[in-house]
């Protein structure tokens, strides 16, 4: 059954899927960080929506939805509207065009990110895994 | 006033006359400022017969209508000429502080011709220039030769751009440099500099750049907040222009072993993040540049110097398989100091080391230098020979094309028209493969950086789309229009390191100029120095056949990210010259694209016969 994105429950299942997925064990064995998506109001979604997953050496230890994304103070912040973070789930904006177009912001230390790169691609394949329920008008 | 000062410094080093030339108007709004209206400025001189190590080589040093602003990274120079290396157009633009230091002179550029009868260099302080004795600035690194100008000059703050010994002994790839070391690596404008007995030029100025509106000062103020925000940036400053090492070698697009190999082990150790995490201590930026993507590394107890980008780090380490970050950084100082360009040398030492392993090159050649794949010190030995021009230097010297023709295996240097391919490979970017092979100065990573298009970063406001990169077919427009993006780029001069969008660049323009270019007329400029340049290069004997690829290109890798892949040439061809207009039988720009573009002079020169 699909499940709405953005929400807890996606997150939850985006942990699922990591976490089943022997080749992101493999390949993100060394990465330590945590993620916040933020999702910015776009279409009908009118206030953003914040997602925390915590990555430790290839498992999701911890997915949830925040009310404000002070309350974790996560290594990496990933933030675009909504219609931009539903293409990349979607498999049909590559994130790194999306980072390089501006259309994603990302915060957090980029020595890290780019010596991790396969990392993060990996990771990024994997939300395309998730069975997802977008938003009508996201611009899928 | 309209963002140019509409005068060149002109400087006759044989007679030591010293004067101006205005700059026309119209020249300034049809090819905006840079490499290509330096193009436009030195059509008529550049010649085919001409000696590109001769007196009558004309040298211009100019700047763009935006250099000297605080404009998002325009603080660039260009310097032009017909090259050494290539015997085509030569231009290599150059950051730091001293193209915004020439204008702040009074001038848009400075126009040498002639030869000294003993070496000089040109003090321009403010309106007031002289050429100066500099025998004992001869043989002088470049380091050195700085801090000495300064001292006779009696002022900390003057800038200067010079040569090494690699440009006082015309090595055909040898650079211009200044400040912290940022230079005008490509196409030997240093041996240039060294056939002229013109050591250095030094500038000082004090006069304010003219802005033709005042909104101009808001524009510059976002476009460099949205600059210092923008993730390519952040990624620059903390990580270096090799930041992306790691996802380049993932992608196969990262040389190895002489473009005989993709994905090299060691690339962990010898990348942006591993520099920043080990050896950096600072980083450095150019004039008003908000990036700062320049590296400051203190190597054990040595004194802080220039940390290696990324051509460096590839030329140094994957080329020849050295993953020792310590000694690739050491090379590069080398070079910078000697005044070799990196790219030309490392490419050279890999074709050496190549020629070396399938024994057509042989201890009795190398005087018993054994050259293995991962000795950084058989490397700087031959850095060494190739300034002295001893031994093996001798061929060396003459640049990748040079030393594989005496060892008769020609077909295994990476070059094209005697430039040596710089360390993006086509096989993992094929978007590359036509950059190089049309690029009007060899095989030039700076006149189309595609690969950041193939890697995500398109720009659709002007038709550049990011293609499935392992593909050929429906590119060649999306090239095109890049390289006409990246002209205009090296017109303004705005460093190719900065995100900066295609509006974003034409209201700092308009605003600085007041010439109000529509975003057709804008890109129209860009084109219009690409067909001249061309134009200039067919004059002076380049057809289609010389848009090739080096075979390395276009045998597939058995490995790694872009194992099986070859650029198309044929087809990426055949659409490229119907993209620009040109002639897919001569290779030259057609006489109804020559006079679209308002080039009736260049049409009348290759096609004969009037023009409007």
């Amino acid at each position: 059954m699909a499940i709405p994105f953005p929400s807890e429950a996606w997150a939850k299942a985006l942990k699922d899927v990591l976490n089943n997925d022997a080749e992101y064990a493999q390949i993100a064995r060394n990465w330590e960080g945590d993620f916040v998506f933020a999702i910015e109001p776009d279409g009908s979604l009118a206030r953003p929506v914040y997602m925390y997953l915590n990555l430790w050496h290839g498992q999701c230890l911890e997915a949830m939805e925040l009310a404000d994304p002070a309350e974790k103070k996560a290594a990496f912040t990933l933030a675009a509207p909504l219609s931009v973070m539903v293409r990349i789930v979607q498999g049909k904006l590559d994130a790194m065009q999306a980072m390089m177009t501006r259309q994603l912001k990302v915060s957090g230390s980029m020595v890290y990110m780019m010596k991790n790169v396969p990392t993060v691609l990996k990771f990024v394949k994997c939300t395309q895994k998730v069975e997802s329920e977008f938003p009508v008008d996201s611009g899928q | 006033m309209n963002g140019c000062l509409g005068r060149l410094l002109t400087v006759d080093l044989g007679t030591g006359r010293i004067g101006e030339e205005a700059i026309a108007e119209n020249d300034r709004r049809d090819f905006v400022g840079g490499a290509s209206l330096a193009a436009r400025l030195l059509y008529r001189r550049l010649t085919p017969t001409l000696d590109p190590l001769g007196p009558d080589n004309p040298l211009l040093f100019l700047t763009g209508p935006l250099t000297g602003t605080a404009g998002p990274a325009v603080g660039r120079f260009v310097v032009c000429a017909k090259s050494p290396a290539t015997h085509l157009w030569a231009e290599s633009n150059c950051g730091g502080f001293v193209g915004p230091e020439i204008r702040f002179t009074g001038y848009d550029g400075i126009l040498f011709s002639g030869r000294a009868s003993s070496p000089v260099y040109l003090w321009l302080n403010d309106g007031k220039a002289e050429l100066r004795d500099a025998s004992r600035l001869w043989g002088k690194d470049a380091y050195e030769t700085q801090s000495l100008i300064k001292r006779e000059a009696a002022d900390s703050l003057a800038r200067v751009a010079c040569i090494g010994v690699a440009g006082e002994r015309m090595i055909p790839f040898a650079l211009i440099l200044g400040d912290h070391g940022r230079v005008a690596g490509r196409t030997g404008m240093g041996a240039v500099m060294g056939s002229k007995n013109l050591k250095a030029v030094a500038v000082r100025g004090s006069s304010p750049v003219p802005i033709a509106r005042a909104e101009f000062q808001a524009i510059r103020s976002r476009a460099n907040v949205e600059l210092r925000n923008d993730n390519v940036t952040k990624m620059a400053r903390e990580t270096g222009s090799a930041g992306a090492a790691e996802y380049f070698d993932l992608l196969g697009e990262m040389p190895v072993r002489y473009f005989s190999r993709s994905g090299f082990e060691g690339v962990g150790q010898v990348s942006g993040a591993a520099m920043a995490e080990s050896i950096l201590t600072g980083v450095s930026t150019c004039h008003a540049c908000v990036i700062a993507c320049g590296r400051k590394v203190t190597l054990g107890d040595g004194p802080e110097g220039k940390g290696p980008e990324y051509e460096t780090i590839v030329g140094f380490g994957p080329n020849i398989e050295v993953d020792d970050l310590a000694a690739i950084t050491h090379l590069g100082q080398l070079c910078d100091s000697l005044g070799l360009d990196v790219i030309s040398m490392s490419n050279t030492i890999g074709l050496a080391y190549a020629l070396y392993e399938r024994g057509l090159l042989t201890n009795a050649d190398t005087g018993g230098i054994a050259l293995k794949w991962g000795d950084p010190k058989a490397a700087e030995t031959l850095i060494d020979l190739t300034v002295k021009g001893e031994g093996i230097g001798e061929w060396l010297r003459r640049g990748a094309r040079g030393l594989a023709k005496h060892f008769g295996a020609e077909e295994m240097a990476v070059q094209v028209n005697g430039l040596e391919v710089a360390y993006h490979d086509p096989r993992g970017a094929t978007g590359m493969g036509l950059v190089y092979a049309t690029s009007p100065r060899g095989a030039c990573h700076n006149q189309s950086d595609y690969f950041i298009v193939e890697i995500g970063g398109a720009m659709e406001e002007i038709g550049v789309t990011m293609l499935d990169r392992a593909s050929s077919e429906g590119k060649a427009l999306s090239v095109s229009r890049h390289q006409w993006w990246r002209t205009l780029n090296n017109s303004l001069v705005m460093c190719v390191f900065a995100n900066v969008p295609f509006a974003a660049a034409r209201e700092l323009v308009n605003a600085a100029t007041g010439f109000d270019y529509s975003a057709e007329e804008f890109l129209r400029c860009g084109e219009r120095g690409w067909a001249l340049k061309r134009a200039m290069n067919n004059r002076m004997g380049l057809t289609a056949a010389n848009d090739t690829l080096p075979k390395a290109l276009l045998t597939p890798l058995s490995e790694g990210g872009a194992a099986g892949v070859i650029p198309d040439m044929p087809t990426m061809l055949r659409e490229y010259y119907a993209a620009q207009g040109w002639d897919a039988a001569t290779g030259r720009p057609t006489k109804d694209t020559l006079s679209r573009l308002a080039l009736g002079e260049a049409a009348r020169d290759l096609w004969g016969g009037t023009t409007p």
